[in-house]
C-alpha cells in the first residue's frame, strides 16, 4: 500500500481522535488511556501494519508521562500517544489480550518508566537485576543512579 | 512418592552463552524430551545506553549507539545519523548516502556469514563453521582497509560519511566479492544437500506466516516464512531508492529456510555492492551540521542484519537529545522463541535459538558499574576520558 494511502486509512479508523501529522510519513493521534484497547483491537481487525516499538518520554515540566505506541505499514508510521500523569505510578491497560508480543515492550516500559499494565500475562522484570531498587525506574528523568 | 503427579522439570539454560557466546537466561519446562514451556530473562549485557544518550551531545552520542552492538554498529550510526539530520533539516550528499549503503552491505555479509558459522557450530558442523568464519575474514579486510577498523568501523559523520572510495579498495572489493560469491554457492549447496545438517533443520522450528505475523517476527527471520517485511524495500533509505533491492523470501519457515534466505540475502548484497562500486555518484562526503537542533521528534528506521531497527529520536533544542528510544530487531524475535520451542524436542533448542540469530549486546543496553578508586579494572567516565586526555598530550 501506499504511505499516503495507509496513512489516509488509518485517519478513517481514527477520525474520533486529534491526530497531526508531524512528518510526511507519520500520523500521531492522541488518546486516552481507556480508549486504547479499542483503538489497537481496531487497527489490528483492519490488518493495519504491526506494533513496531512502544516508548516512553517522561515529560517532567508537564508533570505527565507519555506512552508512545508505534505502528508500522510500510513506510507509514502511525503512533498513538497516552499522555498520563505521572505521579502516581500511572496505569495503562495492556494490549497482550490483542498483541501476544508486547509484552517484551510493556515488561521493558514497566521496569524503566515505571507504568503499570493492568491485566498482562507476565510483568517480570526484563532488563533490570533482580535486586534492582522497587521505586528506581532509571529512564525517568528525575531518577538518581548511582553511576560514579 | 505419588507418580500420578506429572513431574515438572525445568531446565535453565544460560546466562552463559546459551547458543551465541553471549549472555542469556532460558527456562524451558520439559516433560521428558519434550519441551512444555519457556521463559527468558534479559538484561546481563544491559549498558543503560538510551540513559547515557540524554547526558551527551548529538556527536558524541554517535560513537556511543554505533558501539550497541559489535556486528552490526553501521546500521545504529546510520540510523541515528539519518534521523538526527532528518531533525535538522540536513540531507547528506549522495556520494555519502551511497558509501553508507555500501558499508551496510558489507555489515550484512559479515553478520550473515558469522551467523552461518555459529549457526553450524550449533549444529555441531564444526567443518562448516571454520569455513564460513575463514571466508569471513575477506570481508572483514576490505571493513578494514575502508575504514581501519574491524568492528565499529566508524564510517558514518553526522552529515555524511568519513571515508571515500580509493581505486585500490575497489579493486580488493571486487576481487573478495568474487571468492565470496563462488563460496557462497558452495554453503547453498551444502545447508540444502547435507544429510546430516538436514537432519537438524528441514522442519525443525517451523513457524507459519501467520505465527510470523502474530509474534511480530522481523528480518531474514519473518522473511523465510514468507512474510515480505524489509525496510530497505518499503521505507528506502540511505541510497536504497537509487540502487532498489529484491526482497528474498522462503515459504517453508523452517530452520532450512532462515539458512537459504541468509544466504541468497548474500548474492543480494553482492550485486548492490558491484552496483554501488558502478555508479557511485560524485560529490562531497559531508554536509554541514548545527550544532544544537530545534525541538522536534521524528522516526527513523532501518533494515539491519538481523531485521527491522527503529529509533526514536527527540531534540529539545540544545546540543543534546531529549530523548532516544532504540528497539532492535532482536526483541521481536526473541520472544518467538519461547513460543516456538514448545512441543519441540529440548535438544532442538540451541538451534531454534541461534536460528533467530540473536543479538544480546543490542537488546540489552544497560549495566550498573560499581566502581572502587583502587580498582582499575573498573574505570569511570571521567577516569578514562582524563586517561585519554593525558594519552594525547603526550
Amino acid at each position: 500500500m501506499d504511505t499516503q494511502e495507509a496513512l489516509k486509512s488509518a485517519e478513517t479508523l481514527l477520525t474520533d481522535y486529534p491526530s497531526t501529522r508531524p512528518e510526511e510519513n507519520r500520523l500521531d493521534v492522541t488518546l486516552a488511556p481507556e480508549n486504547l484497547s479499542a483503538v489497537v483491537s481496531n487497527l489490528v481487525a483492519a490488518r493495519w501494519g504491526y506494533l513496531i516499538a512502544i516508548t516512553g518520554l517522561d515529560q517532567v515540566a508537564l508533570g505527565q508521562l507519555e506512552i508512545l505506541y508505534h505502528f508500522g505499514a510500510g513506510a507509514a508510521v502511525l503512533t498513538l500517544r497516552i499522555p498520563l500523569p505521572r505521579i502516581p505510578i500511572p496505569s495503562v491497560e495492556s494490549i497482550c489480550p490483542i498483541i501476544p508480543y508486547a509484552n517484551v515492550y510493556e515488561r521493558e516500559l514497566g521496569e524503566m518508566f515505571g507504568v503499570e499494565f493492568r491485566n498482562s500475562p507476565n510483568t517480570d522484570r526484563l532488563f533490570l537485576p533482580d535486586d534492582w531498587c522497587s521505586d528506581v525506574y532509571p529512564l525517568r528523568k528525575d531518577a538518581v543512579l548511582n553511576e560514579e | 512418592m505419588d507418580t500420578t503427579v506429572p513431574q515438572r522439570f525445568v531446565v535453565p539454560i544460560g546466562p552463559q552463552h546459551p547458543a551465541l557466546k553471549e549472555p542469556g537466561h532460558f527456562e524451558f519446562t520439559v516433560d521428558g524430551e519434550q519441551v512444555t514451556g519457556a521463559s527468558v530473562r534479559l538484561g546481563y549485557a544491559h549498558r543503560g545506553i538510551e540513559k547515557a544518550t540524554e547526558g551527551r551531545n548529538w556527536v558524541q552520542n554517535l560513537y556511543l549507539l554505533e558501539r550497541i552492538c559489535g556486528i552490526c554498529s553501521h546500521v545504529h550510526a546510520t540510523a541515528y545519523c539519518l534521523g538526527v539530520e532528518k531533525l535538522a533539516g540536513v540531507t547528506a550528499p549522495p556520494r555519502a548516502q551511497a558509501i553508507r549503503l555500501l558499508v551496510a552491505e558489507l555489515e550484512r555479509i559479515h553478520s550473515h556469514l558469522l551467523w552461518l558459522g555459529v549457526a553450524a557450530h550449533e549444529a555441531g558442523f564444526d567443518t562448516l563453521f571454520m569455513y564460513s568464519w575463514r571466508d569471513r575474514e575477506t570481508v572483514m579486510d576490505i571493513l578494514e582497509a575502508l575504514t581501519g577498523n574491524r568492528v565499529n568501523y566508524s564510517a558514518n559523520l553526522l552529515g555524511g560519511v568519513k571515508f571515500d572510495l580509493t581505486p585500490e579498495l575497489t579493486d580488493q572489493i571486487y576481487a573478495g566479492l568474487e571468492l565470496l560469491e563462488e563460496r557462497t554457492h558452495q554453503y547453498v549447496d551444502v545447508v540444502t544437500s547435507d544429510a546430516t545438517l538436514l537432519q537438524r533443520t528441514r522442519g525443525v522450528g517451523v513457524t507459519t506466516r501467520e505465527q510470523a505475523e502474530e509474534l511480530g517476527l522481523v528480518g531474514p527471520t519473518a522473511r523465510a516464512s514468507g512474510v515480505e517485511r524489509d525496510i530497505r524495500a518499503e521505507a528506502p533509505y540511505a541510497a536504497y531508492s537509487d540502487f532498489p533491492v529484491k526482497v528474498v523470501t522462503a515459504t517453508a519457515g523452517d530452520l532450512e529456510a532462515r539458512f537459504v534466505v541468509r544466504l541468497q540475502e548474500l548474492f543480494e548484497a553482492y550485486r548492490l555492492i558491484r552496483a554501488v562500486l558502478e555508479k557511485l555518484p560524485p560529490g562531497d562526503l559531508q554536509a554541514r551540521m548545527p550544532r544544537k537542533i530545534k525541538p522536534a521528534e521524528t522516526i527513523s528506521r532501518v533494515e539491519a542484519p538481523r531485521g527491522e531497527l527503529f529509533y526514536f529520536i527527540k531534540s529539545n533544542g540544545t546540543d543534546q537529545p531529549e530523548r532516544i528510544k532504540v528497539r532492535t530487531p532482536t526483541l521481536c524475535n526473541l520472544a518467538s522463541v519461547c513460543v516456538l520451542a514448545i512441543g519441540s524436542q529440548l535438544a532442538d533448542v540451541p538451534m531454534i535459538l541461534a536460528g533467530v540469530d540473536p543479538c544480546f549486546s543490542c537488546n540489552d543496553r544497560m549495566v550498573t558499574v560499581y566502581s572502587g578508586d583502587t580498582d582499575h579494572t573498573q574505570w569511570t567516565w571521567k577516569q578514562l576520558r582524563q586517561y585519554g586526555i593525558d594519552y594525547y598530550r603526550r
